[in-house]
């Protein structure tokens, strides 16, 4: 089952660079790496959200960086 | 200019009306009342401070840097590496408020109404329709916020009309019991949704109307107080005492709304107005992060951005977090201080620095 969803994020990864390929200027080089690289971040994330669901989020860092005003704000 | 497409002042307002409002009547008056209590209406325009401050903020940044974004004008006042650097910090924020928002939508969308869809489905589809409003450019963002705006409030000001009857003003007296404090801590939520007014900075730069962009910015900040001022008031005199037992309050007040076995079960009108709001708000927060990114990267185009996007915005949506009561905890706890560090504290740091510096370059210039 996990190795199905990665295959469907694969599929979506792939879909998203066949459809954007053709529209960018041959020349536009980093445009190209752009969506590369923002493209196979989203695939990481996902692969890594597949495995590891529990995988604490931003909004924990958030939470921790801002811990000591926050526990003021709250009581 | 990597953004072709001009919008007038009166559309930014809209557009920024539509992205607070939406949510803000569902979630405000509830967090508003847990700290506030019968003063819950005076929170609203303690928090409108917030909003008034960042709008002078951003404004006066703009008329330094008039055809800039933020992302763009603050490697001129920091230098560009640490300028990058901030400015990588801007879009990983407004990656994570995107991502937040849409799970925001998800889960109370999922909870409401859709039992046995899986969130995903729900983020991925708003947020599909968002991208392709983003693609088709500004203009066309502005164009739908003007189709969307004008109905919300009417929907709005049909909800309030309807339960001016039921309401009861014995229900706010006495006001300020235990002092101004209560509801000045009731204004921190709403502070922090009065700080979104902050991605003006990513519009200013695109109106064809500058001058006018500070009248309407102001003059949006007090549709939204109002707003909000009467949303409060509504539920307050609806519910008095019960208030703080509702989760959205308003929602369930028009949930109480019933005349003559016709205009019954008017939540579902509310849940148009949110719809329609977070699909906005999407669309905006979406078309922000792409364009900043593809100004931080230097790129001619932001439109191959967007899809790639798409993709990480679900995915955030779904990481942030893990179910929905630490989401929200998190929102009315972390979200306004993260918030306020982002719109108000970094943008006034980055105006000092700017303004001594032009003071030094003329005094330079002229010894």
């Amino acid at each position: 089952m996990k190795w199905a969803a990665v295959l469907g994020i694969t599929v979506m990864v792939a879909f998203i660079i066949l459809y954007e390929w053709p529209k960018i200027n041959p020349k536009q080089k980093k445009e190209k790496a752009a969506v590369i690289g923002l493209t196979v971040m989203g695939w990481l994330l996902g692969v890594l959200l597949v495995f590891f669901p529990e995988l604490p989020g931003p909004t924990k860092l958030f939470d921790t960086i801002v811990e000591p005003l926050g526990k003021w704000l709250e009581k | 200019m990597i953004e072709k497409g001009r919008i007038s002042a009166l559309q930014m307002s809209l557009l920024i009306y539509a992205n607070i409002v939406s949510s803000a009547i569902l979630t405000v008056p509830g967090i508003t009342y847990k700290y506030a209590g019968r003063d819950m209406w005076l929170s609203p325009i303690w928090g409108s401070l917030s909003g008034f401050f960042v709008v002078f903020i951003v404004y006066q940044l703009n008329k330094l840097y008039p055809m800039e974004t933020l992302i763009q004008y603050i490697q001129h006042i920091l230098g560009q590496i640490p300028g990058k650097i901030v400015g990588f910090f801007y879009l990983f924020f407004y990656l994570y408020a995107g991502g937040t928002a849409l799970r925001q939508y998800g889960d109370f969308l999922v909870g409401a109404f859709f039992n046995r869809t899986p969130i995903l489905i729900v983020i991925a589809s708003l947020a599909l329709a968002s991208t392709f409003a983003v693609r088709a450019g500004l203009e066309v963002l502005a164009r739908l916020s003007d189709m969307f705006v004008p109905l919300m409030i009417l929907l709005w000001i049909m909800i309030v009309l309807l339960l001016i009857p039921e309401l009861d003003v014995k229900n706010m007296f006495p006001i300020m019991e235990n002092g101004i404090k209560p509801s000045i801590m009731g204004a921190v939520s709403p502070a922090a949704w009065y700080t979104i007014f902050f991605h003006i900075s990513t519009l200013f730069p695109f109106l064809i109307d500058r001058k006018q962009g500070m009248k309407w910015s102001m003059f949006t900040v007090l549709a939204v107080l109002v707003t909000l001022l009467i949303t409060n008031l509504a539920t307050l005199l609806l519910f008095g005492g019960i208030t703080g037992s509702f989760v959205f309050p308003f929602m369930s007040a028009a949930r109480y709304i019933s005349y003559a076995d016709f205009f019954e079960n008017l939540e579902s009108v509310i849940m148009a107005i949110w719809i329609g709001g977070t699909f906005i708000k999407m669309g905006l927060y979406n078309y922000v992060l792409v364009l900043n990114t593809a100004q931080w990267l230097n790129l001619s185009d932001y439109k191959p951005l967007v899809l790639p996007f798409w993709m990480l915005l679900t995915l955030v949506g779904i990481w942030t977090a893990p179910n929905l009561p630490e989401l929200a905890h998190s929102l009315s706890v972390t979200g306004p201080i993260i918030s306020h560090t982002y719109f108000i504290v970094i943008p006034v740091i980055l105006l000092l620095i700017a303004v001594l510096r032009n003071r030094m370059r003329q005094k330079a210039g002229k010894p």
